[in-house]
Protein backbone atom coordinates (compact mmCIF):
# COMPACT_ATOMS: atom_id res chain seq x y z
CA UNK A 1 0.00 0.00 0.00
CA UNK A 2 1.21 3.49 -0.97
CA UNK A 3 2.29 5.65 1.78
CA UNK A 4 -0.34 8.39 2.58
CA UNK A 5 1.09 12.14 2.40
CA UNK A 6 -0.63 14.47 5.02
CA UNK A 7 0.49 18.27 4.74
CA UNK A 8 -0.78 20.56 7.25
CA UNK A 9 -0.76 24.08 6.84
CA UNK A 10 1.07 26.03 9.61
CA UNK A 11 0.82 29.93 8.40
CA UNK A 12 -0.40 31.88 10.93
CA UNK A 13 -4.01 31.84 10.19
CA UNK A 14 -4.19 28.33 10.20
CA UNK A 15 -1.93 28.05 13.26
CA UNK A 16 -4.00 30.82 15.13
CA UNK A 17 -7.28 28.22 13.75
CA UNK A 18 -5.76 24.83 15.21
CA UNK A 19 -3.41 23.67 13.17
CA UNK A 20 -1.23 22.83 16.23
CA UNK A 21 -4.05 20.19 17.46
CA UNK A 22 -4.03 18.47 14.18
CA UNK A 23 -0.46 17.98 13.75
CA UNK A 24 -0.95 16.14 17.47
CA UNK A 25 -3.37 14.45 16.62
CA UNK A 26 -1.32 12.84 13.13
CA UNK A 27 1.43 12.33 15.57
CA UNK A 28 -0.38 10.36 17.53
CA UNK A 29 -1.65 7.79 13.97
CA UNK A 30 0.99 8.00 12.45
CA UNK A 31 2.83 6.18 16.26
CA UNK A 32 -0.67 4.03 15.79
CA UNK A 33 -0.06 3.33 12.02
CA UNK A 34 3.34 2.97 11.54
CA UNK A 35 5.00 3.48 8.03
CA UNK A 36 1.34 4.30 6.89
CA UNK A 37 1.64 7.76 6.55
CA UNK A 38 4.08 10.95 5.84
CA UNK A 39 3.32 13.85 7.69
CA UNK A 40 4.52 17.09 6.74
CA UNK A 41 4.04 21.03 7.36
CA UNK A 42 3.64 23.69 5.03
CA UNK A 43 3.52 27.60 4.83
CA UNK A 44 0.34 28.15 2.79
CA UNK A 45 -2.01 25.93 0.82
CA UNK A 46 -4.15 27.14 -2.09
CA UNK A 47 -4.43 29.97 -0.31
CA UNK A 48 -7.34 28.96 1.27
CA UNK A 49 -7.09 31.13 4.74
CA UNK A 50 -10.60 31.86 5.10
CA UNK A 51 -11.39 28.32 5.23
CA UNK A 52 -8.71 27.67 8.03
CA UNK A 53 -7.75 25.35 9.01
CA UNK A 54 -6.43 23.43 5.85
CA UNK A 55 -4.90 20.44 5.24
CA UNK A 56 -3.69 18.56 1.71
CA UNK A 57 -4.37 14.23 1.97
CA UNK A 58 -2.82 12.81 -0.94
CA UNK A 59 -2.96 16.29 -2.99
CA UNK A 60 -6.65 16.55 -2.08
CA UNK A 61 -7.19 19.89 -0.03
CA UNK A 62 -9.68 19.79 3.17
CA UNK A 63 -10.94 22.91 4.59
CA UNK A 64 -12.11 23.94 8.01
CA UNK A 65 -10.77 20.74 9.51
CA UNK A 66 -10.57 19.53 13.12
CA UNK A 67 -8.31 16.71 14.92
CA UNK A 68 -11.13 14.43 14.49
CA UNK A 69 -12.32 15.14 10.72
CA UNK A 70 -8.82 15.07 10.12
CA UNK A 71 -8.09 11.34 11.82
CA UNK A 72 -10.71 10.09 9.94
CA UNK A 73 -10.07 10.88 6.20
CA UNK A 74 -6.78 9.67 6.96
CA UNK A 75 -7.87 6.57 9.10
CA UNK A 76 -10.30 5.78 5.95
CA UNK A 77 -6.89 6.09 3.23
CA UNK A 78 -5.13 3.43 5.74
CA UNK A 79 -8.42 1.29 5.08
CA UNK B 1 34.54 47.18 13.38
CA UNK B 2 34.55 48.57 16.91
CA UNK B 3 33.81 46.99 20.16
CA UNK B 4 31.21 47.62 22.54
CA UNK B 5 30.66 46.23 26.27
CA UNK B 6 28.99 43.34 26.92
CA UNK B 7 27.69 42.42 30.47
CA UNK B 8 25.06 39.85 31.74
CA UNK B 9 24.60 38.95 35.70
CA UNK B 10 22.10 36.33 36.82
CA UNK B 11 20.35 36.63 40.76
CA UNK B 12 19.60 33.43 42.62
CA UNK B 13 16.96 33.90 45.58
CA UNK B 14 17.69 32.24 48.75
CA UNK B 15 15.95 28.66 48.89
CA UNK B 16 12.25 28.84 49.69
CA UNK B 17 11.98 32.91 48.89
CA UNK B 18 10.23 33.84 45.40
CA UNK B 19 12.16 37.26 45.02
CA UNK B 20 16.01 37.80 45.64
CA UNK B 21 17.11 40.58 47.99
CA UNK B 22 20.15 41.36 45.10
CA UNK B 23 19.70 44.06 42.86
CA UNK B 24 21.14 45.21 39.66
CA UNK B 25 20.61 48.13 37.72
CA UNK B 26 22.71 49.08 34.65
CA UNK B 27 22.53 51.79 32.49
CA UNK B 28 24.13 52.62 29.21
CA UNK B 29 24.86 56.32 27.71
CA UNK B 30 26.29 57.06 24.91
CA UNK B 31 30.59 55.64 25.64
CA UNK B 32 29.66 54.36 29.20
CA UNK B 33 28.07 51.43 30.91
CA UNK B 34 27.17 51.87 34.82
CA UNK B 35 27.03 48.74 37.08
CA UNK B 36 25.35 49.54 40.34
CA UNK B 37 25.12 46.24 42.15
CA UNK B 38 23.23 46.40 45.58
CA UNK B 39 22.55 43.25 48.27
CA UNK B 40 20.10 44.46 51.02
CA UNK B 41 20.20 43.09 54.05
CA UNK B 42 18.54 39.34 55.18
CA UNK B 43 16.46 38.04 52.29
CA UNK B 44 12.72 37.96 50.44
CA UNK B 45 10.76 40.91 50.21
CA UNK B 46 12.26 43.31 52.65
CA UNK B 47 15.82 42.57 51.33
CA UNK B 48 14.77 42.85 47.50
CA UNK B 49 13.02 46.57 48.82
CA UNK B 50 16.28 47.57 50.10
CA UNK B 51 18.63 46.80 47.40
CA UNK B 52 16.17 48.32 44.87
CA UNK B 53 15.84 51.14 46.69
CA UNK B 54 19.18 51.56 47.17
CA UNK B 55 20.32 51.10 43.33
CA UNK B 56 17.70 53.18 42.45
CA UNK B 57 18.77 55.95 44.08
CA UNK B 58 22.37 55.50 43.09
CA UNK B 59 21.15 54.95 39.12
CA UNK B 60 18.89 58.10 39.45
CA UNK B 61 21.89 60.52 40.54
CA UNK B 62 24.48 58.49 37.88
CA UNK B 63 22.23 59.34 35.45
CA UNK B 64 22.04 63.19 36.48
CA UNK B 65 25.80 63.02 35.69
CA UNK B 66 26.97 64.31 39.50
CA UNK B 67 30.89 63.12 40.21
CA UNK B 68 30.68 59.31 41.48
CA UNK B 69 31.80 60.06 44.86
CA UNK B 70 29.15 62.56 45.68
CA UNK B 71 26.52 60.00 44.55
CA UNK B 72 28.21 57.63 47.46
CA UNK B 73 28.32 60.30 49.75
CA UNK B 74 24.47 60.93 49.32
CA UNK B 75 23.50 57.26 49.11
CA UNK B 76 25.15 56.43 52.30
CA UNK B 77 23.38 59.52 54.32
CA UNK B 78 20.30 58.42 52.89
CA UNK B 79 20.74 55.12 53.37
CA UNK B 80 18.32 53.63 56.40
CA UNK B 81 20.74 51.83 59.77
CA UNK B 82 19.12 49.09 61.27
CA UNK B 83 18.31 50.10 64.60
CA UNK B 84 19.43 46.82 66.85
CA UNK B 85 22.69 45.90 64.62
CA UNK B 86 23.32 49.40 63.78
CA UNK B 87 24.33 48.56 59.69
CA UNK B 88 23.11 49.90 56.70
CA UNK B 89 20.40 47.88 55.41
CA UNK B 90 22.18 47.38 51.86
CA UNK B 91 25.81 47.07 50.08
CA UNK B 92 26.52 48.95 47.22
CA UNK B 93 29.01 48.32 44.44
CA UNK B 94 29.26 51.03 41.41
CA UNK B 95 31.38 50.40 38.39
CA UNK B 96 31.59 52.77 35.51
CA UNK B 97 33.34 51.55 32.45
CA UNK B 98 34.12 53.94 29.44
CA UNK B 99 34.27 53.01 26.14
CA UNK B 100 38.45 53.92 26.39
CA UNK B 101 38.27 51.25 28.86
CA UNK B 102 38.61 53.53 31.77
CA UNK B 103 37.21 51.77 34.76
CA UNK B 104 36.12 53.79 38.18
CA UNK B 105 35.02 51.04 40.83
CA UNK B 106 33.31 51.78 44.31
CA UNK B 107 32.98 49.58 47.16
CA UNK B 108 31.34 49.36 50.17
CA UNK B 109 30.54 46.58 52.31
CA UNK B 110 30.80 44.27 49.53
CA UNK B 111 32.88 41.52 47.94
CA UNK B 112 36.13 42.69 46.15
CA UNK B 113 35.91 42.71 42.09
CA UNK B 114 37.79 40.01 40.52
CA UNK B 115 39.45 41.14 37.72
CA UNK B 116 40.28 38.23 35.01
CA UNK B 117 43.78 39.41 32.86
CA UNK B 118 46.22 37.49 30.97
CA UNK B 119 44.70 33.81 32.19
CA UNK B 120 44.83 34.93 36.15
CA UNK B 121 42.09 36.33 38.25
CA UNK B 122 43.45 39.17 40.32
CA UNK B 123 42.06 41.57 43.28
CA UNK B 124 42.76 45.22 42.20
CA UNK B 125 44.07 47.35 45.21
CA UNK B 126 42.05 49.65 46.37
CA UNK B 127 41.96 53.08 48.54
CA UNK B 128 39.90 53.68 51.82
CA UNK B 129 38.20 55.95 52.66
CA UNK B 130 36.01 56.62 55.88
CA UNK B 131 32.62 58.33 54.93
CA UNK B 132 29.56 58.28 57.08
CA UNK B 133 30.67 56.06 59.59
CA UNK B 134 31.41 53.37 56.26
CA UNK B 135 34.57 52.32 54.58
CA UNK B 136 34.33 53.43 51.20
CA UNK B 137 36.69 51.33 48.63
CA UNK B 138 37.79 53.16 45.55
CA UNK B 139 40.18 52.24 42.38
CA UNK B 140 40.64 53.31 39.05
CA UNK B 141 42.20 51.15 36.10
CA UNK B 142 42.55 50.67 32.45
CA UNK B 143 40.14 47.71 31.36
CA UNK B 144 42.18 45.84 28.61
CA UNK B 145 40.42 44.67 24.83
CA UNK B 146 40.38 40.82 26.47
CA UNK B 147 40.30 41.96 30.66
CA UNK B 148 37.42 40.31 32.21
CA UNK B 149 35.60 41.79 35.35
CA UNK B 150 33.56 39.81 38.02
CA UNK B 151 31.06 41.33 40.49
CA UNK B 152 29.30 39.40 43.19
CA UNK B 153 27.27 39.52 46.31
CA UNK B 154 28.18 38.04 49.49
CA UNK B 155 26.09 35.20 49.26
CA UNK B 156 28.89 33.58 46.29
CA UNK B 157 31.89 33.92 48.92
CA UNK B 158 29.57 32.15 51.00
CA UNK B 159 28.70 29.28 48.61
CA UNK B 160 28.42 25.94 50.48
CA UNK B 161 27.77 27.09 54.08
CA UNK B 162 25.39 24.78 55.75
CA UNK B 163 25.98 22.93 53.02
CA UNK B 164 29.46 21.03 51.65
CA UNK B 165 31.58 23.98 53.34
CA UNK B 166 32.21 24.87 57.12
CA UNK B 167 33.50 28.60 56.10
CA UNK B 168 32.28 29.25 52.74
CA UNK B 169 33.75 28.98 48.93
CA UNK B 170 35.75 32.26 49.97
CA UNK B 171 36.87 35.14 47.48
CA UNK B 172 40.19 32.71 46.37
CA UNK B 173 37.70 30.03 46.19
CA UNK B 174 35.44 31.52 44.04
CA UNK B 175 38.53 32.86 42.10
CA UNK B 176 39.68 29.36 41.33
CA UNK B 177 36.82 28.22 40.04
CA UNK B 178 36.55 31.25 37.95
CA UNK B 179 40.21 30.69 36.46
CA UNK B 180 38.64 27.49 35.42
CA UNK B 181 35.64 28.84 34.04
CA UNK B 182 37.17 31.15 31.65
CA UNK B 183 39.77 28.66 30.15
CA UNK B 184 36.60 26.41 29.12
CA UNK B 185 34.80 29.14 28.08
CA UNK B 186 34.66 32.22 25.80
CA UNK B 187 31.17 33.48 25.88
CA UNK B 188 29.81 35.79 28.75
CA UNK B 189 26.72 34.64 28.59
CA UNK B 190 28.11 30.83 29.15
CA UNK B 191 30.41 32.01 31.90
CA UNK B 192 27.99 33.72 33.95
CA UNK B 193 25.57 30.31 33.54
CA UNK B 194 28.20 27.81 34.75
CA UNK B 195 29.45 30.03 37.51
CA UNK B 196 26.03 30.67 39.02
CA UNK B 197 25.59 26.03 38.33
CA UNK B 198 29.22 26.33 40.17
CA UNK B 199 27.13 28.14 43.50
CA UNK B 200 24.33 26.50 43.59
CA UNK B 201 25.90 22.98 43.73
CA UNK B 202 28.12 23.92 46.59
CA UNK B 203 24.84 25.10 48.14
CA UNK B 204 23.59 21.44 47.13
CA UNK B 205 20.55 23.18 44.98
CA UNK B 206 19.13 24.98 48.07
CA UNK B 207 21.26 28.60 48.31
CA UNK B 208 21.36 29.88 52.17
CA UNK B 209 21.43 33.08 50.87
CA UNK B 210 20.76 35.46 47.77
CA UNK B 211 23.72 35.68 45.58
CA UNK B 212 24.96 37.23 42.57
CA UNK B 213 27.38 37.22 39.85
CA UNK B 214 27.95 39.81 37.03
CA UNK B 215 30.44 39.95 34.50
CA UNK B 216 31.23 42.38 31.83
CA UNK B 217 34.21 43.02 29.22
CA UNK B 218 34.54 44.19 25.50
CA UNK B 219 33.51 41.88 22.54
CA UNK B 220 33.25 43.03 18.79
CA UNK B 221 29.87 44.59 17.25
CA UNK B 222 27.67 42.61 16.12
CA UNK B 223 25.15 43.22 13.40
CA UNK B 224 21.94 41.64 11.86
CA UNK B 225 19.58 42.45 9.17
CA UNK B 226 15.61 41.23 9.20
CA UNK B 227 13.20 40.99 6.71
CA UNK B 228 9.75 40.63 7.05
CA UNK B 229 6.07 41.54 5.63
CA UNK B 230 6.25 41.19 1.36
CA UNK B 231 6.26 44.98 -0.15
CA UNK B 232 3.45 46.78 -0.83
CA UNK B 233 4.35 46.78 -4.72
CA UNK B 234 5.05 43.69 -5.43
CA UNK B 235 7.76 44.44 -8.36
CA UNK B 236 10.04 45.14 -5.49
CA UNK B 237 10.11 41.80 -4.28
CA UNK B 238 13.37 41.41 -5.94
CA UNK B 239 14.97 44.56 -4.59
CA UNK B 240 13.72 43.44 -0.76
CA UNK B 241 15.52 40.27 -1.05
CA UNK B 242 18.84 41.81 -2.32
CA UNK B 243 18.33 44.66 0.22
CA UNK B 244 18.42 41.82 2.70
CA UNK B 245 21.46 39.79 1.08
CA UNK B 246 23.64 42.86 1.26
CA UNK B 247 22.81 44.12 4.54
CA UNK B 248 25.15 43.42 7.42
CA UNK B 249 25.66 40.58 9.68
CA UNK B 250 23.79 37.76 10.39
CA UNK B 251 20.34 37.47 8.17
CA UNK B 252 16.48 36.67 9.77
CA UNK B 253 13.15 36.18 7.96
CA UNK B 254 10.14 36.51 9.43
CA UNK B 255 6.54 35.62 7.69
CA UNK B 256 5.63 32.83 5.95
CA UNK B 257 4.93 34.58 2.72
CA UNK B 258 8.17 36.28 2.88
CA UNK B 259 10.08 33.32 3.34
CA UNK B 260 8.75 31.89 0.10
CA UNK B 261 9.63 35.30 -1.88
CA UNK B 262 13.07 34.79 -0.31
CA UNK B 263 12.82 31.70 -1.30
CA UNK B 264 11.59 32.01 -4.89
CA UNK B 265 13.92 34.93 -5.63
CA UNK B 266 16.98 32.19 -4.10
CA UNK B 267 15.78 29.10 -5.68
CA UNK B 268 16.17 27.73 -2.86
CA UNK B 269 13.18 25.69 -1.09
CA UNK B 270 11.40 26.63 2.48
CA UNK B 271 12.00 23.69 4.37
CA UNK B 272 9.15 23.69 7.10
CA UNK B 273 9.58 21.74 10.24
CA UNK B 274 6.71 20.79 13.04
CA UNK B 275 8.77 21.03 16.39
CA UNK B 276 6.85 23.46 18.24
CA UNK B 277 8.11 24.21 21.69
CA UNK B 278 5.71 27.13 22.66
CA UNK B 279 2.25 26.02 21.71
CA UNK B 280 1.81 29.90 20.93
CA UNK B 281 4.84 30.24 18.13
CA UNK B 282 4.64 28.28 15.03
CA UNK B 283 7.30 25.79 14.45
CA UNK B 284 10.66 27.76 12.86
CA UNK B 285 11.54 27.03 8.75
CA UNK B 286 14.78 26.66 7.02
CA UNK B 287 16.31 28.35 4.39
CA UNK B 288 19.61 27.88 2.96
CA UNK B 289 21.85 30.68 3.53
CA UNK B 290 19.02 32.08 6.53
CA UNK B 291 20.18 32.16 9.98
CA UNK B 292 16.62 31.62 11.18
CA UNK B 293 13.26 31.72 9.31
CA UNK B 294 10.50 31.63 11.14
CA UNK B 295 6.26 32.52 10.64
CA UNK B 296 5.36 35.89 10.94
CA UNK B 297 2.99 37.70 13.17
CA UNK B 298 2.47 35.47 15.86
CA UNK B 299 6.70 35.06 16.20
CA UNK B 300 7.08 38.68 16.26
CA UNK B 301 4.08 39.37 18.76
CA UNK B 302 5.64 37.01 21.62
CA UNK B 303 8.86 38.48 20.88
CA UNK B 304 7.79 42.10 21.35
CA UNK B 305 6.36 40.94 24.36
CA UNK B 306 9.79 39.10 25.57
CA UNK B 307 11.88 42.16 24.80
CA UNK B 308 9.38 44.48 26.93
CA UNK B 309 10.09 42.22 29.66
CA UNK B 310 14.25 42.29 29.11
CA UNK B 311 16.36 44.24 31.73
CA UNK B 312 19.34 45.01 30.66
CA UNK B 313 22.35 42.39 31.48
CA UNK B 314 19.99 39.59 31.63
CA UNK B 315 20.67 36.22 30.41
CA UNK B 316 18.81 35.41 27.20
CA UNK B 317 15.96 33.34 27.06
CA UNK B 318 16.95 30.00 26.73
CA UNK B 319 13.53 28.70 24.40
CA UNK B 320 14.11 26.50 21.16
CA UNK B 321 10.75 28.34 19.99
CA UNK B 322 11.04 30.88 16.61
CA UNK B 323 10.15 34.03 18.92
CA UNK B 324 13.18 33.00 21.53
CA UNK B 325 15.11 32.30 19.01
CA UNK B 326 14.19 35.46 17.31
CA UNK B 327 15.08 37.45 20.74
CA UNK B 328 18.16 36.01 21.10
CA UNK B 329 19.39 36.80 17.87
CA UNK B 330 18.31 40.58 18.46
CA UNK B 331 19.43 40.94 21.79
CA UNK B 332 23.23 39.97 20.81
CA UNK B 333 22.78 42.09 17.99
CA UNK B 334 24.24 45.86 18.47
CA UNK B 335 23.12 46.97 14.95
CA UNK B 336 20.17 46.12 13.84
CA UNK B 337 18.89 46.71 9.97
CA UNK B 338 14.84 46.12 9.93
CA UNK B 339 13.28 45.68 6.15
CA UNK B 340 9.79 45.84 6.68
CA UNK B 341 7.22 45.13 4.13
CA UNK B 342 3.83 46.96 4.51
CA UNK B 343 1.90 44.49 2.09
CA UNK B 344 -1.49 44.14 3.44
CA UNK B 345 -1.88 39.83 3.62
CA UNK B 346 -5.60 39.06 2.90
CA UNK B 347 -5.19 35.83 4.54
CA UNK B 348 -5.38 37.97 8.38
CA UNK B 349 -8.33 39.93 6.74
CA UNK B 350 -10.52 36.86 7.62
CA UNK B 351 -9.65 36.47 10.81
CA UNK B 352 -10.72 39.60 12.42
CA UNK B 353 -7.45 39.86 14.35
CA UNK B 354 -7.27 42.63 17.76
CA UNK B 355 -5.50 45.58 16.26
CA UNK B 356 -2.31 45.60 17.64
CA UNK B 357 -1.55 42.44 16.80
CA UNK B 358 -2.89 42.54 13.29
CA UNK B 359 -0.66 45.07 11.78
CA UNK B 360 3.36 44.46 11.17
CA UNK B 361 3.88 47.81 11.16
CA UNK B 362 3.02 48.50 14.92
CA UNK B 363 4.62 45.37 16.21
CA UNK B 364 8.08 45.83 14.57
CA UNK B 365 7.77 49.36 15.76
CA UNK B 366 7.52 48.08 19.20
CA UNK B 367 10.15 45.57 18.55
CA UNK B 368 12.70 48.89 17.53
CA UNK B 369 11.13 50.71 20.30
CA UNK B 370 12.19 48.08 22.91
CA UNK B 371 15.58 47.39 21.00
CA UNK B 372 16.52 51.14 21.24
CA UNK B 373 15.85 50.98 24.69
CA UNK B 374 18.24 48.16 25.18
CA UNK B 375 20.82 50.58 24.06
CA UNK B 376 20.84 48.83 20.24
CA UNK B 377 21.11 51.08 16.95
CA UNK B 378 18.15 50.46 14.74
CA UNK B 379 17.60 51.38 11.37
CA UNK B 380 13.93 50.82 9.54
CA UNK B 381 13.55 50.68 5.82
CA UNK B 382 10.25 50.40 5.23
CA UNK B 383 8.75 49.07 1.59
Amino acid sequence: MDIIKVEICIGTPCYLMGARELIEEMRKVETEHIDKIKLKTAHCIDDCCDKAPVAKVDNQIYEDLTPDKLREIVLKKIK
Amino acid sequence: MGLVIDEFYQSVAKHGQEVCGDNVEIIKNDNETIVVLSDGLGSGIKANILSTLTSKIAVGLIDKKLPLIEIIETVLATLPICEVREIAYSTLAVLRLKQDGTTQIIEIDTPSIFLARDGQIKKIEMKKREMWGKTVCEAEIKLDQDDRLFMVSDGVIHAGIGALLDFGLGWHGFARHLKDVLERYCDLENIIEKLVDICLAYYLMEPGDDFTVLGLGFRKERELTMLSGPPQDSKKDEEVVFELLEGPGRKVVSGGTTASIVARELNQKVESTFDYYDKEVPPIMKINGMDLVTEGLLTLNKTADYLDNHKQGQLYPKGKDGAAQMVRMLLSSDYIKMIVGRAMNESHQSLNLPLELGIRTQVMNRIAKSLKKLNKEVEIVWY
